[in-house]
C-alpha cells in the first residue's frame, strides 16, 4: 500500500510539474518598473543580432520602456492568429507584402497620428520604401530593413568564357549563357550554368516587371496576361527550351544550402545570379576568395527605359490591433527609424537603408563593396514592389504555379498567365466586394 | 435492488463525465459551429456574416479546389490498393514458419515509426535528383548493365509533376508496416483446421490463398482498407514539408493543404469549413460504398 | 522455403537502406555528403554534426535549439499520456462495466465521432481556443487528452469486457464502491491494454505536427517535429548532413523505445486492427 501511495504522489507531482513548466515556457513575466513591450521578429542568425543591438541600444537609452525581442517563425501567419486571439505582440516585424492584407483585415493600427507627433513623414524616406507601408491613404507600417536586387556575377567564370563585361541586356545575357554552359560529356547533365531564372526563386512573381509589365492596374483590374508579362515568361521558358527541362531541374535539385559554401553561386556552379544586397555577406563568409561584382539587372534591348531597375523589398514594423502598449511600441519604432537606429540595423544586416540621408560612416564602414549601387538603384523612378492588395498571398501562389508550369514546359506562357488572369480577377472582384460590404471602401 | 441500480447509474454517468464534457466541448460544439461557419463569410477578426450557399457555389467554380481534390483522389486510389496488396503480401511471407520472423517483422515495421517531419526530411534527401540515394542507385544499376546500352537516369522526383505524387506513394508503401502487423496477426487467427482440410483436398497454394486465407481475413482487410482510405484522404504533414505550396505546379497540393491555407493564410475560415464538410461527405460516401461493395465478399465467422 | 528467405532478405535491405543512408549521411562532412558516387562509410565520423544539430549553434544553423525542443516535446508527452491513460480508462470502464440510461446510444455516438476528420473541426476548435486565450500555449495540445478520445475508449472498453464480471460482483458483495472496484480489481488486470494506450498516445504526441503548427507561436516553445522543419530551406538549399543528424535525433528515441516494448507494440496493433 505504501509503495502505491508513493507512486501516486510521485505521478501527480510529475504531472503538476509538467503543467507548471509548460506554462512558464509560453508565458513571459515582465521585468519590474518598466513598460514591457513585446516585439516579434522573423530574423535569426546575424540579422537577429543586428536588431537585438538596436533593441539593446534603445533599452539602454531610457529607463521607462523595456523591449523584449522574440524570434518567431511563420510570423506573417502567427501574428494574425495572435491578433485574433486577443494577445498580440506590441510590435511585429512583418514582410512588406503583408501590409495590405493586414490592413484590409483591420489587424494593424494606423500610425498617422504617432508619426505626426514624432515628426516622421514621407520625406524622410526613399519614396519606394515609404510607399510599401502607405496604403489607402494611411501609414500602416514603417520600414525596418530594406533590400534591393542586382545581378551578381563571378568575374573568373565570365573571363574564362571569354566574356569581357557582364551583360547589359537580356539578349546579351542569353548569349553569355550559351558561352557559359557546360555539361558532363558522359551523362549530359549540366554542371555549370550562366544564369538560372529559377534561382534563388524569391522573386518569381516579379519577372513581368523587369520586362515592363505590371500585375494589376492599382485599383480593380488584374493584368497578369499583359503582353510584357507574357514576354517575360517566354524568356523564362526559353531556358528550358534551350537547355532541357529535366536537366535544369536535376541541376537545381543538387544545389546545396543557401547559407553554406555549397551555395550554387558561391561554389561556381552558376556564374550569375539575381540576388539582394545581403549576398556580399554570404560571399565573404563562405567564399572569401570569390572575385565578384554586381551590376543592375539587365533590360530588354528595345526597352532602354527599363535600365537600372530594381525591386524594392522591405521588412516592416507594425503595431497589431489589441497591442497592450501601442504608445510605448511606437517609441521603439521611432528609435529604429532614426539615422542612429538605421545605422545599427542596416550596417549589422549588411543592407542598404530606407532613409534618404545617412551619416557618411554608413557608407564608409559598410562591408558590401557595392553598397552605393544597392543604395542608388531603389531611388529610380520605376522601382517596383509587391502589389498592395489583400489577396496578394493567393496571387503570389498563382504566379508561382504559373512560373513552375512555364519552367517545366507544361503550358505556354500565354496559357499559364491567362489561367492566372482568369483565376485572380474574380478573386479580386470578390475581395473588393467584401471590403465594400464591410464599409472599408465605397 | 433499485437503490443499487440507481447507484450504478450515477456511478456510470460520473465515470463517463470526462468524455461527456469533452465530447460536447471538443466535438459537438465545433461540429455545429463548423456547419454554421460554412454558410458564412468569416475572416477571423470580424464576426461571421451569413452568406447562404455562397461558399459551396464558389467551391464548385474553384479550380484549385478541383485540382487539390484530383491530387487527393489520385493518391488515395493508387496508394491504398497498392499498399494493401504489398502489406498482405509481406504478411503472407512472414506467416510462413521461418526462422527470424521477429527480425524481419521488425525491419518492415521500423519505417512506420518515423515521425512525419523526419520522414519528409529523409525522403527529400533520398529523392534528391542529383545526390539522392534512389537516383544514384539507379545510376549504379544502369552502369552494371552498360552492355545492353541501358541508361537509367532517375527522374527528378521532386521537381517533376509526373513523379512527385508517385514519390509520395512510394513513401506510403515504405511506411506500411502498421498494416502488415495487423494482417500478420489476422493470418495467425485463421483456423488451422481449414487450412489442413484444404491441404487434404489437394488444393494448390494459390487456391488455398484465394478460397481460405483471404476470405478468413476479409473483415480485417475491409477495416484496414477503410481506415487507410480515410487516412490517405487527409494527407497533410509530409507534403506540407516536402512540397511547399504543392510544388511543382501544385501537383502535390492536397485537399487538407488547401484547407489549411484557406483558413490560416488566406483568412477565409467560412470557406475552409465548407471544404471540411465536403471532405466529410466524400469520406462518408466512400466508406458506405466500400461497405456495400464488400457485402458479398466479406466473410464474418460469426462473432 | 529458401526462396522466401531470399525475398525477405532483399526486401529487408530495401526497407532498411534509407535509414542506414540517413545515419551514414549524418556522419559526413557537408562537402562530401552530396557526392557522386555515394560514400557509405565516411572517412571521418563527424560526430560533431550531432552536437551542432543538438545545441544552440547559431553560427551554422541560426538558432535551432534542439535541446529546448526536446524538452518541450517530453513535457507535452508526459501531460498527454497521463491524461489519456487516466481519462480513457475511467470512461471505458463506464461503458464496459456500468449500466446507465443512454449508455448504448452514447457509445454509438462515440463510435460515430471516429469518422469525423480533424479538418472538419479544425477552424471552430481554433476559434474556441482563441476565445479562451489558449492559442500560443500548450493547453490546446494536452487539455483535450484529459477528456477522453473515441478510439481509446473503444479499445479499452473491448478489453474491459473480457474481464470476468464475477470479480466485480464479488467485490460488490464485499461492499466496495465502484471506484474501488475500478481501481483495485479491474485496473490491475488491464495493465497490458493501458500500456498499449500509453505507448500509442506517446507516439502520436511525439510525431504530432499539425497541432503544434496551429497552436504554438513562440519559437522557443516549439516541439521537435516543428524544429526539424527549420533545417530544410531556411533560405533555399539544404544542409544535408545536419538535417540527417537532426532527423536521426528525432527518430532515435522512438526506435529505442520500440526495441524495449516490441511485444506490447505488436499486441497493441493487433488489438486495434483485429477487434475493429
Amino acid at each position: 500500500m505504501h509503495l502505491g501511495a508513493v507512486k501516486t504522489v510521485a505521478g501527480i507531482a510529475v504531472i503538476l510539474g509538467s503543467v507548471i513548466w509548460s506554462e512558464r515556457i509560453v508565458i513571459h513575466n515582465p521585468p519590474p518598473g518598466r513598460v514591457h513591450v513585446v516585439y516579434w521578429e522573423k530574423w535569426t542568425d546575424f540579422e537577429a543580432d543586428a536588431m537585438r543591438d538596436v533593441v539593446d541600444a534603445f533599452n539602454a537609452s531610457q529607463d521607462k520602456i523595456y523591449v523584449d525581442y522574440l524570434s518567431i517563425s511563420g510570423i506573417e501567419n502567427k501574428t494574425l492568429m495572435a491578433v485574433s486571439g486577443g494577445d498580440p505582440p506590441d510590435v511585429a516585424g512583418l514582410y512588406g507584402q503583408n501590409v495590405a492584407q493586414y490592413a484590409d483585415d483591420d489587424a494593424i493600427l494606423v500610425l498617422d497620428d504617432f508619426c505626426k507627433q514624432k515628426g516622421i513623414s514621407a520625406d524622410r524616406y526613399i519614396p519606394a520604401f515609404f510607399k510599401i507601408g502607405y496604403y489607402r491613404n494611411h501609414i500602416y507600417s514603417l520600414p525596418s530593413a530594406p533590400a534591393s536586387v542586382a545581378l551578381h556575377y563571378n568575374k573568373d567564370m565570365l573571363a574564362a568564357a571569354g566574356i569581357a563585361e557582364p551583360p547589359k541586356t537580356y539578349e546579351e545575357l542569353d548569349e553569355d549563357c550559351d558561352k557559359l554552359i557546360k555539361r558532363d560529356p558522359r551523362t549530359n547533365h549540366i554542371i555549370q550554368q550562366g544564369f538560372m531564372p529559377a534561382e534563388p526563386g524569391w522573386w518569381n512573381f516579379a519577372w513581368g516587371y523587369w520586362f515592363g509589365g505590371k500585375l494589376w492596374n492599382g485599383k480593380d483590374k488584374i493584368t497578369a496576361n499583359s503582353p510584357e508579362n507574357i514576354r517575360a515568361f517566354e524568356w523564362i521558358q526559353s531556358f528550358s527550351k534551350k537547355y532541357g527541362t529535366s536537366e535544369m531541374q536535376s541541376f537545381r535539385g543538387g544545389f546545396g544550402a543557401f547559407n553554406s559554401p555549397q551555395n550554387a553561386f558561391l561554389d561556381g556552379q552558376v556564374a550569375m545570379e539575381q540576388q539582394g544586397v545581403w549576398m556580399s555577406n554570404f560571399i565573404s563568409k563562405h567564399a572569401p576568395h570569390l572575385k565578384w561584382g554586381a551590376v543592375p539587372m539587365p533590360y530588354p534591348k528595345d526597352r532602354p527605359d527599363l535600365a537600372n531597375l530594381t525591386v524594392a523589398d522591405e521588412d516592416v514594423l507594425v503595431i497589431p490591433r489589441g497591442a497592450k502598449h501601442p504608445k510605448e511600441a511606437f517609441e521603439f519604432i521611432n528609435f529604429v527609424e532614426s539615422q542612429k537606429g538605421m545605422t545599427i540595423l542596416c550596417l549589422g544586416q549588411r543592407k542598404n537603408s530606407p532613409l534618404k540621408e545617412m551619416p557618411p560612416e554608413f557608407y564608409s564602414k559598410h562591408p558590401n563593396p557595392f553598397i552605393k549601387l544597392f543604395s542608388d538603384l531603389p531611388k529610380g523612378p520605376k522601382t517596383f514592389s509587391t502589389p498592395q492588395m489583400g489577396i496578394w498571398p493567393e496571387y503570389m501562389a498563382a504566379l508561382s504555379t504559373a512560373f513552375d508550369e512555364v519552367n517545366l514546359m507544361q503550358k505556354t506562357p500565354k496559357e499559364a498567365l491567362d489561367d492566372v488572369q482568369a483565376r485572380m480577377q474574380p478573386k479580386l472582384d470578390e475581395s473588393l466586394e467584401r471590403l465594400r460590404r464591410r464599409g472599408v471602401i465605397k | 435492488m433499485k437503490a443499487r441500480r440507481s447507484k450504478e447509474s450515477i456511478a456510470g454517468v460520473l465515470f463517463a463525465l470526462p468524455w461527456l464534457i469533452g465530447f460536447t466541448v471538443f466535438m459537438l460544439y465545433p461540429v455545429c459551429a463548423s456547419i454554421y461557419y460554412s454558410f458564412c463569410e468569416y475572416s477571423v477578426l470580424k464576426p461571421p456574416i451569413y452568406v447562404g450557399f455562397e461558399n459551396y457555389v464558389d467551391l464548385f467554380h474553384d479550380d484549385i479546389f478541383r485540382k487539390s481534390l484530383w491530387n487527393t483522389f489520385f493518391y488515395v486510389i493508387i496508394s491504398v490498393p497498392l499498399s494493401t496488396i504489398i502489406t498482405i503480401g509481406l504478411a503472407l511471407l512472414l506467416n510462413a514458419k521461418i526462422r527470424g520472423q521477429a527480425f524481419y517483422r521488425t525491419f518492415f515495421y521500423l519505417p512506420s515509426l518515423v515521425p512525419q517531419t523526419a520522414l519528409a526530411c529523409l525522403w527529400l534527401w533520398v529523392f534528391n535528383s542529383e545526390h539522392g540515394l534512389l537516383n544514384m542507385g539507379l545510376e549504379k544499376l544502369s552502369g552494371h548493365f552498360w552492355i545492353f546500352h541501358w541508361h537509367i537516369s532517375g527522374p527528378p522526383w521532386l521537381s517533376d509533376t509526373t513523379w512527385s505524387k508517385p514519390a509520395l506513394i512510394f513513401m506510403a508503401l515504405w511506411t506500411g508496416g502498421n498494416a502488415m502487423v495487423i494482417y500478420l496477426a489476422g493470418l495467425q487467427d485463421v483456423p488451422v483446421e481449414l487450412l489442413e482440410a484444404s491441404d487434404l483436398d489437394g488444393a494448390s497454394p494459390s487456391a488455398k490463398l484465394r478460397h481460405v486465407t483471404i476470405p478468413m481475413i476479409s473483415p480485417v482487410i475491409l477495416f484496414n482498407v477503410i481506415m487507410a482510405m480515410i487516412g490517405a484522404f487527409q494527407i497533410f504533414a509530409v507534403p506540407y514539408i516536402m512540397f511547399p505550396n504543392g510544388q511543382p505546379a501544385q501537383s502535390t497540393y492536397f485537399y487538407v493543404m488547401y484547407l489549411f491555407d484557406t483558413a490560416i493564410v488566406y483568412h477565409k475560415m467560412g470557406y475552409a469549413c465548407a471544404m471540411g464538410w465536403i471532405m466529410f461527405i466524400l469520406i462518408f460516401v466512400m466508406t458506405l460504398l466500400s461497405l456495400k461493395v464488400s457485402e458479398k465478399r466479406v466473410y464474418y465467422s460469426g462473432g | 522455403m529458401f526462396l522466401i528467405h531470399l525475398v525477405l532478405v532483399v526486401l529487408s535491405i530495401i526497407f532498411l537502406t534509407p535509414l542506414v543512408w540517413m545515419i551514414s549521411t549524418s556522419l559526413k562532412e557537408e562537402s562530401i555528403a552530396a557526392k557522386t558516387p555515394p560514400i557509405w562509410i565516411p572517412p571521418h565520423f563527424e560526430w560533431h554534426n550531432y552536437w551542432d544539430a543538438f545545441t544552440y549553434n547559431s553560427q551554422k544553423l541560426g538558432y535551432i535549439p534542439f535541446l529546448v525542443y526536446g524538452r518541450n516535446t517530453i513535457l507535452l508527452c508526459i501531460l498527454v499520456v497521463a491524461g489519456t491513460v487516466i481519462s480513457n480508462s475511467v470512461v471505458a470502464y463506464s461503458f464496459a462495466r456500468l449500466k446507465w440510461p443512454g449508455r448504448d446510444i452514447a457509445f454509438a455516438v462515440t463510435l460515430a465521432t471516429m469518422m469525423v476528420p480533424f479538418p472538419v473541426v479544425m477552424v471552430p476548435l481554433f476559434g474556441l481556443f482563441r476565445d479562451l486565450g489558449w492559442v500560443g500555449t500548450y493547453r490546446p495540445l494536452w487539455v483535450p487528452a484529459w477528456f477522453g478520445a473515441a478510439f481509446n475508449i473503444f479499445l479499452l472498453r473491448q478489453f474491459f469486457r473480457t474481464i470476468p464480471s464475477e470479480l466485480s460482483e464479488a467485490a460488490r458483495i464485499d461492499g466496495c464502491s465502484e471506484w474501488q472496484i475500478f481501481k483495485d480489481v479491474v485496473l490491475p488486470l488491464a495493465k497490458p491494454a493501458l500500456a498499449v494506450v500509453a505507448l500509442f498516445s506517446f507516439l502520436a504526441t511525439w510525431n504530432d505536427f499539425i497541432g503544434p503548427l496551429l497552436y504554438l507561436l513562440n519559437q522557443q516553445s516549439f516541439t521537435l517535429s516543428q524544429g526539424l522543419q527549420f533545417y530544410q530551406s531556411q533560405a533555399g538549399g539544404t544542409s544535408w548532413s545536419l538535417l540527417m543528424a537532426a532527423s536521426t535525433i528525432v527518430i532515435a528515441p522512438i526506435i529505442i523505445l520500440f526495441f524495449f516494448t516490441q511485444r506490447l507494440f505488436i499486441q497493441g496493433i493487433a488489438l486495434s486492427g483485429i477487434k475493429g
